[in-house]
């Protein structure tokens, strides 16, 4: 795997973890260990995210940050080439 | 409102085709136990439920499901790409293939298609979450 896909699969494992830790706020919403460990991600995928946009460009792409024609761009999240 | 991210929840990436797990693969997307009926059972249950904790889980793991449906509709897609005639027939995927080729459509392995019968919305809250725990112990 190359640096590009091994930081972008980084990226979702840590977005990933953050979710599971905004389900468990959901029943938990008291934790302040679960609330900082959430914020500790977000930071982190923050500072990964710069470090991948900075590299080799925007991640993500979504009708905010870009323009239309990159949003109609393959490949689509489906299709073996995006995985 | 929901915002579509341009991504998996996690990666799936098929080398070989296969028409037959596909046929198997696609209750998982719209059968009685798949990832539609989880999604529009916890996102039309949440409206009734009472608990803020319990608003919020439902309204997350609701659109939690529909990240599976996409992942379930993934891996029926992947397996079913460039087949031949002959996979088609010998995988027994033509009985499929004659409606819908190799679309991905809410459908039972059996051949039913996707059914709101499938799952319930009570507005009570103890008949709701029992439900839930029925389904999720069906669906994992």
């Amino acid at each position: 795997m190359n640096e590009k896909n091994a930081l972008r699969r980084r990226i979702y494992a840590m977005e990933f973890a953050s979710w599971e830790l905004h389900l468990f706020l959901d029943s938990h919403p008291g934790n302040c260990d679960a609330a900082r460990k959430l914020e500790e991600y977000r930071n982190r995928i923050d500072a990964l995210v710069k470090e991948y946009e900075e590299k080799f460009g925007p991640i993500g792409e979504t009708p905010q940050n870009t323009s239309r024609w990159a949003w109609i761009s393959d490949p689509w999240p489906w299709e073996k080439e995006a995985n | 409102m929901f915002v579509y991210e341009k991504r998996l929840q996690y990666p799936v990436k098929i080398k070989n085709c296969n028409p037959k797990l596909a046929k198997i693969i696609i209750s998982q997307y719209g059968g009685p136990h798949g990832e539609i009926g989880a999604s529009l059972r916890y996102l039309s249950q949440r409206y009734a439920m009472p608990y803020p904790e319990l608003r919020a889980i439902l309204t997350d793991i609701g659109t939690e499901e529909l990240a599976h449906l996409e992942m379930v509709g993934t891996i029926v897609y992947q397996l079913t790409r460039d087949l031949t005639p002959e996979q088609i027939q010998e995988a027994g995927f033509d009985t499929y293939f004659v409606d819908h080729t190799t679309g991905v459509y809410p459908v039972a392995a059996s051949g039913t298609p996707f059914s709101a019968e499938t799952f319930a919305v009570t507005g009570d809250t103890v008949a709701d979450l029992h439900e839930d725990l029925s389904a999720d112990g069906a669906i994992a």
